[in-house]
């Protein structure tokens, strides 16, 4: 199939960038996205020219290091899927796509499509942890668990951090991820003794991060490559607001 | 400064929205509902406004600081959080396919900028009488016998009570709406809100503006109403489709509510007489 790219290329973080257009002729359509660009590459460094800059790692979906904005939506058009997992299928031959980087005051680009995601590791390293050391995997049973909290605390551990939920709320707000990171612990034994320290921290660094409000347009739930649900925001907003009022601790 | 400290905070920000946004929805369907009792009368819509206005005292200062002071944290919580935002988002996509997010949910700030205009607009005609005076300062006489007095068990609620004669009450009921004055002396008069309203929205271009701006409302309102659920972490798999659904239908029975009076007033349906 033949397609038309507009990809935004940026040499370095302070270079203004721009869309460029690219022309490709024989995409197959059993290629994922990422080889479709693989392909641009190989031509591109043929050519002697600067090949396209993207993130990616596992390339089977569970890594989250892919990104990219596909036709102004992150992670492209099919639902609960990565860039990587991204079939060329899913398109038609003549179409035009739009690849944009993930776009975010917190996550500055590095470089054409490649973003910095670092931003989400300071919010881990704020207290998306247990604060000791807690030995091997326990016996089954032993720490008795509801089974309906163990789904969910397994639904909001589903997160695999790519920060899809901030490049698609216009607010970029990252309020999905954290959400899921506090929330994996916050529903298991666990997790209670840190739990309100852990809520304020991880909201604290969240917003020195530049991460936008919550207005709830629910556009991150619906990207979520893990279908993530806005339901651990309600339920962060309640843990937020009563540790605001009952944890001693300033944080 | 530590009644907006918790501007610091864009989640503490999102629950004072949350929870003057409530208080102000309550405040409108209660509007609302007292409203509709201009379908029932003349009579029945004075003695209502002479209620609020007369009889509850420093109950109605009390609310009314209230609703000024959750518009007031409602409208500065927005703009900064505004600001936030486009802050935090500085690039936008050459191309954005919206997924979810709905034309209500990303026009709030629009909405609730031009809900502000409208109902300092709306404040200046009907509670202070700046922008009409002509429609404003109406007097209307009434019997001892009206449903008011008689519901009230006495003419005490008239503070303005004073001896009118039975010619004012023709000039003042030409639809002849109560019983005669020859039956029943007439004793008082009361400001009359009703034909302040009727007069008001005969004019086309105030009844276009309230019918554009209850729109918006609802606008707002429709994505408000859940949107104030979500923040406060009321979202349960098992409810929040009701809530969502019950938000868009509470929104648009407000709307047709408020509407129903402009346009029925403007086509003549309601207030002939006056
Ligand atoms: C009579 C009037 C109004 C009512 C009943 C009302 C009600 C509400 C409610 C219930 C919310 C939901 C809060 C939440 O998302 O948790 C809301 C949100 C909002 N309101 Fe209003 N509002 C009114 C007027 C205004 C005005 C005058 C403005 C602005 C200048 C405004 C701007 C906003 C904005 C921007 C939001 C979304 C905030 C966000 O999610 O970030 N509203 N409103
Ligand atoms: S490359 Fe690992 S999730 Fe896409």
């Amino acid at each position: 199939m033949k397609l038309t790219l507009y990809i935004w290329r940026q040499k370095n973080a302070a270079d203004k960038g721009h869309m460029e257009k690219y022309q490709l002729n024989d995409v197959m359509e059993d290629m994922s996205f990422l080889e479709m660009l693989d392909v641009l590459n190989e031509d591109l460094i043929l050519k002697g020219k600067e090949p396209v800059a993207f993130d990616h790692d596992c390339r089977e979906g569970i890594c989250g290091a892919c990104s990219l904005t596909i036709n102004g939506v992150p992670h492209g058009p099919e639902k609960a899927t990565t860039t990587c997992q991204l079939h060329m299928r899913k398109f038609k031959d003549g179409d035009s796509i739009y690849i944009e980087p993930f776009r975010a005051k917190a996550f500055p680009v590095i470089k054409d499509l490649v973003v910095d995601r670092s931003a989400f590791d300071r919010i881990m390293q704020a207290g998306g942890f247990i604060g000791v050391s807690t030995g091997n995997a326990p016996d089954a049973h032993s720490v008795p668990v509801s089974k309906k909290n163990a789904d969910l605390a397994m639904d909001a551990a589903a997160c695999i951090g790519c920060g899809a939920c901030v490049a698609a709320c216009p607010n970029a707000a990252a309020m999905l991820f954290v959400a899921a990171k506090v929330s994996q612990f916050a529903l298991l034994p666990q997790g209670q003794p840190e739990r309100k320290k852990r809520v304020l921290s991880m909201v604290s660094q969240m917003q020195k991060e530049g991460f936008g409000a919550c207005t709830n347009f629910y556009e991150c739930e619906a990207v979520c490559p893990k279908q993530v649900s806005v339901r651990f925001i309600a339920k962060m907003n309640r843990d937020y607001l009563c540790s605001r009022v009952t944890e001693a601790v300033e944080v | 400064m530590i009644l907006i400290n918790y501007l610091k905070s864009t989640i503490l920000s999102k629950f004072v929205m949350a929870v003057t946004g409530i208080i102000l929805v309550l405040f409108i369907i209660g509007h609302c509902i007292g409203n509709m009792q201009l379908f029932i009368g003349r009579e029945s819509f004075n003695s209502y406004a002479y209620f609020l206005q007369e009889r509850i005292g420093e109950l109605l200062w009390i609310m009314r600081i209230g609703l000024i002071l959750s518009l007031i944290f409602h409208v500065v919580t927005s703009i900064r959080l505004k600001f936030l935002n486009l802050g935090a988002k500085p690039k936008k996509y050459e191309v954005k396919n919206y997924v979810k997010a709905k034309l209500t949910s990303r026009t709030m700030i629009w909405t609730g900028i031009m809900i502000f205009a409208f109902v300092t607009y709306h404040i200046l005609q009907f509670t202070t009488g700046t922008i009409y005076p002509g429609d404003y300062n109406r007097t209307d006489y009434y019997t001892t016998n009206a449903m008011s007095v008689k519901k009230l068990g006495s003419d005490e609620c008239c503070t303005k009570s004073r001896e009118a004669t039975a010619k004012d009450a023709i000039i003042n009921y030409r639809g002849n709406q109560y019983e005669t004055a020859g039956n029943h002396p007439i004793i008082s008069e009361r400001h009359d809100a009703y034909g302040m309203v009727i007069h008001g929205f005969r004019r086309p271009i105030v009844a276009i503006l309230y019918i554009i701006g209850m729109i918006l409302l609802g606008f707002h309102l429709n994505h408000a109403i859940q949107s104030a659920f979500q923040t406060l972490g009321y979202n349960n798999p098992k409810y929040f489709n009701k809530i969502v659904v019950g938000s868009t239908v509470l929104s648009t029975l407000i709307v047709l509510c408020f509407i129903s009076l402009p346009i029925t007033i403007i086509f003549g349906l309601v207030g002939g007489g006056v």
